[in-house]
């Protein structure tokens, strides 16, 4: 199985989420993760949605079907390697009177992870990572005891030297050059 | 709210200039109707009901406008407006209500976009304010007709109406057709708009552009595979007739000397009388297009998706063949079969860009091995059906006596099952844009309908369907219709008393276990009267003739119900998951 990240582009209305999650669920794709946003240009949101799928072929099939909701400006499937890539993590971090005290120093300068709220009996830290280094600091921070847990879905720029504006908003269907 | 202060751009609303004069202004209902009116609608197929009653109320000013054509069930509203759309090439126009008026239409909706049909649905909601309560008649439509519209929107607000309904139009027909399914709010439908109405149509959307010209370079390489090929061999769909390229379809075949076979929608846009053609592809198609499929070195397709009952099993169809895929569609490029040269645009602009590329050529002794199969097939299947020597008549010889009669030129209309693929092998069509059928959903019930949304798209032309017994009571209720309007439809139902194509598998393939397919019929001369349609039953061989003349001589909706033998099979025929050189003559 191969990750693959898939950008899409869309007008920003009501119901175009279950318009797209409508075509993987048809297609029996199950979505690891998915993140959604306005991007600069207003009305404009965009998905970035991750699946992991073992043919090249399918996954193209599939970048063309969403294609063709009428709501999508653009769509592009990634491998992990044509993209930068990031994930947020948040853990709540049990503190107790008495407990091994956290090394802030280890979890900003190894981890560059943040403690971004404090109470008198837990701390919430925030990791910004890939999902390797996010479960690397999760197995680093666990014997602290987690009592929550939450991470985001992936956001991704390509690597291509073009920006979003190459392609949007009157760029063609360009499949096949 | 803070933390987002900083992004959130202060609402900046432009001064908007007085109007001179305070225009009348219209409330949402209206601007349906004038909207439709504006995008050249002159029928609608609906059924009315709450929901939907203020747009009835403000059809009811319209009636010198607008055709508005009450069926008796919303299945039958969608299937009219499928077989208008598919005769006129114009939109179909359904208007229907809520919650069961809406799930009603869902089957005519599936149907249209697997068979690429222009529609607009305009459907009534509850109020904006029940919207997600349970209300009475409340369906989530947007969320059901998701997968099965080319698009879909809901509208809350009556100043949307003229700009999505434009939008609608634009969409429906444009690109690669489709259904279009417009929700509108019954506190929408009911409020005056806050401006003047007025319809711009839709040219251009932000985020939708059918390719309609092809790339150069795409239909250079086609015509370079074309021009190298020994064997090629051309296929062309629905999208040939959509498009309306007939014309340069017979130039580019003629010009070429390619043999060409035909999708089950592809029908009757080469006349079979014509040297190049050379019959039909699939599962119960020719004996010569399946098996040379697998011979040939090249296959051009025309506006056709290549669905399994074309290709059988895939491992083993055509990989000795290039492909030239000409596709308005680029999810149906490399979808199924893989394109080594796809073309993406509609197909008569494409084929007008390659006629002039293509050589002149002659495949004299490559035509010659279809004839040769074709003869095998008419020994062994097509003359024993056309003059059968059992007691009661078969399918066959009545739908070639009717294309005798009709001179191979009415619309034709086949419903589903073995009568289709019937009309299909044995229909003689000599003149374009003459065969509607229901080919991807395949829908049991179509034709009824579509028959009549056909002969109201083109009341000069006769429309004759043939209909299973089976398919018949699926939506037999639209007689009432059909009746009301006394347009001249000629029915016929081919009675065998048998669901017959599953009763087929069932001896093929289920070891004769005819598992619920045998039915008790009621008298469908006593329906049809019942309805005020005349019709008789033939059931000798001897009376034929006469029947079908009775019938088409007839100048009100006539019910011809022919008695057919009770089992028999359609063949030839590509089983499921065999390849099509494997295709079956028994």
């Amino acid at each position: 199985m191969t990750a693959y990240t898939i950008c899409v582009f869309t007008e920003n209305t009501i119901g175009i989420l279950n318009k797209i999650t409508t075509i993987f669920t048809r297609r029996r794709i199950n979505i690891e993760s998915l993140t959604v946003s306005e991007t600069e240009r207003k009305g404009i949101s965009r998905f970035t949605i991750v699946i992991h799928h073992e043919s090249r072929e399918a996954v193209e099939k599939l970048v063309r079907q969403i294609r063709k909701v009428i709501e999508v400006l653009a769509v592009f499937g990634y491998l992990n390697d044509d993209i930068a890539y990031n994930e947020i993590a948040m853990f709540k971090i049990s503190t107790p009177i008495g407990a091994k005290p956290l090394d802030i120093e280890t979890i900003n300068k190894v981890h560059k992870a943040w403690v971004v709220y404090w109470h008198l009996t837990y701390v919430i830290i925030q990791k910004t990572g890939t999902e390797q280094e996010i479960f690397d600091f999760f197995d680093y921070i666990k014997p602290h005891g987690i009592l929550e847990f939450v991470r985001s879905g992936r956001v991704a720029v390509s690597k291509s030297p073009q920006t979003l504006v190459d392609y949007l908003p009157e760029a063609e269907w360009e499949y096949y050059q | 709210m803070e933390f987002n202060e900083n992004q959130t751009q202060p609402a900046t609303i432009a001064a908007q200039p007085e109007p001179a004069t305070t225009p009348e202004l219209i409330n949402g209902s209206h601007a349906v109707i004038q909207s439709l009116i504006a995008e050249g609608v002159t029928t609608i197929f609906g059924y009315p009901g709450g929901a939907i009653m203020p747009v009835y109320d403000a059809i009811y000013d319209y009636q010198d406008q607008v055709n508005h054509i009450l069926v008796r069930h919303e299945q039958g509203a969608a299937h009219a407006a499928e077989g208008y759309a598919r005769i006129t090439g114009d939109v179909g126009v359904c208007l229907v209500t809520s919650g069961p008026g809406a799930t009603n239409l869902v089957t005519g909706i599936a149907d249209a976009i697997i068979d690429s049909t222009p529609m607009v649905c305009i459907i009534g909601q509850v109020a904006s304010h029940l919207l997600g309560t349970d209300a009475f008649q409340e369906t989530d439509v947007m969320g059901v007709t998701i997968p099965i519209t080319k698009w879909n929107y809901q509208i809350t607000r009556a100043d949307e109406i003229p700009e999505i309904i434009a939008k609608a139009f634009y969409i429906a027909k444009s690109g690669r057709p489709g259904p279009v399914l417009i929700d509108i709010t019954k506190d929408a439908q009911q409020k005056l708009m806050t401006k003047p109405f007025s319809h711009k149509k839709c040219e251009k959307l932000i985020s939708y552009h059918p390719r309609l010209s092809p790339k150069e370079e795409q239909v250079a390489a086609a015509a370079k595979l074309i021009n190298e090929a020994k064997k090629p061999f051309l296929f062309f769909g629905h999208g040939v007739q959509i498009a309306g390229a007939e014309q340069e379809l017979l130039k580019l075949i003629e010009k070429t000397d390619i043999p060409a076979a035909s999708t089950l929608l592809g029908l009757s846009s080469v006349s079979v009388d014509h040297p190049n053609y050379v019959g039909w592809l699939g599962m119960h198609g020719n004996y010569g297009t399946n098996v040379l499929t697998n011979q040939c070195d090249l296959i051009i397709a025309v506006g056709m998706r290549f669905d399994d009952r074309v290709t059988g099993d895939l491992s083993r169809y055509a990989k000795q063949a290039k492909v030239v895929h000409i596709e308005i569609d680029p999810a149906e490029i490399d979808k199924i079969v893989k394109a080594d040269a796809p073309v993406v645009g509609d197909a008569k602009k494409v084929l007008e860009l390659l006629i002039p590329l293509v050589k002149e050529n002659k495949h004299e002794a490559w035509r010659a091995e279809f004839a040769k199969y074709n003869a095998i097939e008419d020994a062994k299947i097509t003359q024993p059906e056309l003059a059968p020597t059992t007691e009661k008549l078969k399918m066959a010889e009545v739908i070639r006596s009717l294309s005798d009669k009709t001179k191979g030129e009415a619309v034709v209309v086949a419903d589903v099952g073995q009568h289709q693929m019937m009309t299909a092998r044995y229909y003689q069509f000599k003149k374009p844009n003459s065969f509607i059928t229901s080919g991807g959903l395949g829908t049991m019930g179509f034709a009824l309908p579509a028959a009549f949304g056909a002969k109201v798209g083109a009341p000069d032309r006769e429309v004759v369907t043939f209909i299973g017994d089976g398919c018949f009571q699926m939506t037999i209720q639209e007689l009432g219709t059909i009746a009301q309007s006394g347009l001249p439809v000629k029915i016929i139902i081919l009675n065998n008393n048998f669901l017959g194509m599953v009763r087929q598998w069932q001896q093929l393939f289920h070891q004769k276990r005819y598992s619920f397919v045998e039915l008790q019929n009621p008298d469908f001369i006593t329906i049809g009267k019942g309805f005020g349609i005349d019709g008789h039953t033939c059931a000798a061989r001897e009376d034929l003739n006469a029947s079908l003349d009775k019938m088409l001589a007839s100048d009100k909706p006539y019910l011809l119900e022919v008695i057919v033998e009770k089992e028999e099979n359609v063949f030839p025929m590509v089983p499921t998951g065999a390849c099509v050189a494997d295709i079956r003559l028994e």
